[in-house]
């Protein structure tokens, strides 16, 4: 089916592809529109709170435009429908206008080979110069440094320099797609996780940053061996690491690393990177002679019936620190509290069972990130090429260069179609003490 | 005791200097204070060097040693040096007294709300970890050559509505002056972005997190990328094209400025 499309030869093009509406999708004018709406939306975005809950909402704006704000999705402005829509209309527009550019060039080029601009008209025209016959020796010296060469006829003599820059606007466009590609690939093909670990834990799974969706299954598992974190003599964090091992479904130790700040550890296309830390408190309590330790909110099913630890306060009514620990009595929930500094409150009967609060321990905990992002690397791709693009559309320039021998005299003229000015400033550094 | 308080205390001074020196300028209209304005705007831009490194030196004494490229009074007085470092390599271009004197307006409002600002705290703090990184000094250089490069872009745009006369260099000048400046801050801007996603990827974990800077970053780099498109192919010059960098600069403010004291965001080392 292409390949006839593009055999009926250039005349014969279907009615669709110059119809208005493919005209429309190919303008400038469309990828102005659509560049203009993505920059409004993302004004929006960072001016309307994103990802909160309907309580936060409800508690910055009144009802009505908390309506609007759903209706538009602009609660995520940067996932909404609306703003997808944009990317891909943007992305359509890119691609058939770097096509366009493509064949436009291609012509061009074709032509280039055939047409010689009349090259006394042009060095008339201000744009090149004339020196004698016997200067010939030093003009092509000059020009031979860094001017690509080209006999066009046994008197003309092509130069050439920046051919590369009628490229550049290309390369940009491309680059610009490449990054939208891989974004949509993280998009597609990305996780995101968290993980919380104190020293000695281990977990295969990873939070989801939201609530409401379901924890990431990790195929590994993730140790905390240690976590150390240093202070500057302010007390600002100087640097905090962990020291993971990572281990693999049958066990075995497949990677080992310390994550730092900057620094993040990659196994099978996941990476974990040191996010945060903080400190939370271990409870040690001996239930019927067997000693357990708790987190917060964790239970404890050691004794005849569970019980839960439901909130440490640092001072209860003076007498330091205690635990509150709920249980179940029968049908009716009951909570009671172990005071860690008051021997009499250390220990309690819960449904016959014996529970004494050994100690509490501040611990710190490790917050590590997990993230896989497939497009990473073609990310990284578009940025390359941005930068390369960039600056040989805007530190480059195409200049052509003749060299007419008219026996008696030599006649240096040429065009640049973008950068006249630069160009001409040029052809003086050449007509140098030559004319 | 001599400190690079002292030192960068002198550049403030040096660039009020070079205030009233173009001032005199347009009073007397005589060439030579031109070019004493330009010894002085020298003398300015090696004090000025002279006291960031010693602010360098300074903090390696703390024992807490960085490039002073991370806190918001180092990022103030980076960005008045930038301007003038810029409208020094671009001499050849922008040698107009009108240009020379509104950049130079625009470092000393930097540097002296630098000094000045109850709200900016002037004292070497240490890295946190999330700044101790190579990608800082790149991301950090380029961003600001940027906004300087804007800056000059904004001049040209501004003093468009003055009418050329013999201050105000002609129309044409200030349309190309400005087109090449828009050309370096977009490259430069280009490149922080880049570079910023680079090291968000090691640091956060994510080369783009819609944080407030970033997306203010990205709406300037639309709006620019509107500005050459709207040129290239749209040939829009002169009143538009100094419209637009009016617009385009305001998009930059927000950015540096804006978004550190009206939205919260990843970027809060610049406050």
């Amino acid at each position: 089916m292409t390949a006839t499309r593009s055999n009926n030869g250039k005349k014969s093009e279907p009615a669709a592809r110059s119809g208005p509406i493919f005209r429309f999708l190919t303008s400038v004018r469309l990828a102005i529109v659509a560049l203009s709406l993505i920059a409004a939306t993302s004004v929006l975005g960072s001016v309307i709170k994103q990802g909160g809950t309907e309580e936060e909402y409800l508690a910055l704006y009144p009802e009505k435009t908390y309506h609007f704000i759903k209706l538009f999705g602009l609660d995520d402005a940067y996932h909404s429908p609306w703003f997808y829509f944009l990317l891909g209309v943007f992305a359509l527009n890119l691609v058939l206008c770097t096509l366009q550019r493509i064949k436009r060039l291609a012509r061009e080029k074709g032509a280039g080979k055939k047409g010689i601009p009349d090259v006394r008209a042009v060095a008339a025209g201000g744009s090149g110069f004339t020196v004698p016959a016997d200067r010939r020796e030093e003009i092509f010296r000059r020009l031979g440094g860094s001017y690509r060469k080209k006999a066009i006829s046994d008197t003309v003599i092509l130069y050439e320099k920046g051919s590369l820059s009628r490229y550049g606007v290309i390369i940009i466009h491309t680059s610009v797609l490449l990054v939208l590609l891989g974004g949509l690939m993280g998009l597609l093909g990305g996780q995101k996780g968290f993980i919380v670990l104190h020293a000695g834990e281990e977990t295969n799974s990873a939070m989801s940053r939201s609530p409401s969706q379901p924890a990431i299954r990790l195929d590994f598992t993730v140790r905390c061996k240690d976590f150390r974190v240093s202070f500057y003599p302010g007390g600002e964090p100087k640097e905090y690491a962990s020291d993971i091992e990572i281990t693999d479904a049958a066990g075995k130790v497949v990677k080992e690393g310390r994550i730092r700040v900057n620094e993040p550890l990659s196994y099978g296309g996941m990476r974990l990177y040191q996010s945060t830390y903080g400190m939370s408190n271990l409870f040690t309590f001996i239930v019927d002679g067997k000693r357990i330790v708790l987190g917060e909110q964790e239970v404890a099913s050691a004794g005849k019936a569970p019980f839960m630890v439901a909130r440490y306060a640092a001072e209860v009514h003076n007498f330091g620190p205690g635990v509150m620990v709920a249980y179940m009595d029968g049908q009716e929930p009951k909570t009671i509290w172990f005071l860690s500094k008051v021997e009499k409150m250390k220990t309690h009967m819960i449904e016959g069972s014996r529970v004494t609060l050994e100690k509490i321990d501040g611990k710190y905990y490790t917050g590590l990130e997990v993230a896989r992002d497939p497009g990473v690397p073609v990310v990284l791709t578009g940025f390359g090429f941005m930068l390369l693009g960039l600056y040989i559309t805007f530190f480059t320039f195409h200049r052509r260069i003749y060299v007419v021998d008219e026996g008696d005299r030599i006649i240096v003229a040429g065009t640049a179609p973008r950068n006249r000015e630069g160009f001409l400033e040029e052809l003086k550094k050449l007509a140098e003490g030559l004319a | 005791m001599i400190t690079h308080h002292t030192i960068l205390g002198v550049a403030t001074i040096l660039y009020l200097a070079l205030f009233f020196l173009h001032v005199l300028y347009f009073a007397t209209k005589k060439k030579g204070i031109v070019r004493a304005a330009w010894y002085c705007l020298y003398a300015t831009l090696v004090i000025q060097t002279a006291g960031i490194g010693m602010r360098w030196v300074e903090s390696y004494r703390l024992g807490i040693g960085h490039v002073p490229l991370s806190n918001y009074y180092e990022s103030l007085i980076f960005f008045s040096w930038s301007i003038s470092v810029l409208v020094v390599i671009m001499k050849r271009r922008l040698a107009y007294p009108a240009i020379t004197f509104a950049a130079a307006v625009i470092s000393l409002v930097l540097m002296a709300y630098a000094s000045l600002a109850p709200g900016v705290d002037k004292g070497i703090q240490p890295l946190i970890p999330a700044l101790q990184s190579n990608w800082l000094h790149v991301h950090v250089i380029t961003c600001f050559i940027a906004y300087a490069a804007f800056a000059v872009s904004f001049i040209c745009g501004g003093l468009f509505f003055f009418g050329s006369g013999r201050v105000v260099p002609p129309a044409d000048t200030l349309d190309d002056i400005n087109y090449r400046s828009i050309i370096i801050g977009f490259s430069m801007l280009t490149s922080g972005i880049l570079t910023g996603a680079v090291w968000a990827h090691y640091a956060w974990g994510s080369y783009w997190s819609w944080d407030p800077k970033e997306t203010w970053s990205l709406i300037t780099w639309i709006v620019y990328a509107l500005v050459l498109h709207l040129r290239m192919t749209g040939g829009w010059r002169g009143r538009k094209t100094a419209i637009l960098s009016i617009i385009g600069f305001a998009s930059v403010v927000m950015t540096y400025f804006g978004v550190n004291f009206l939205l919260a965001g990843l970027h809060s080392y610049a406050t």
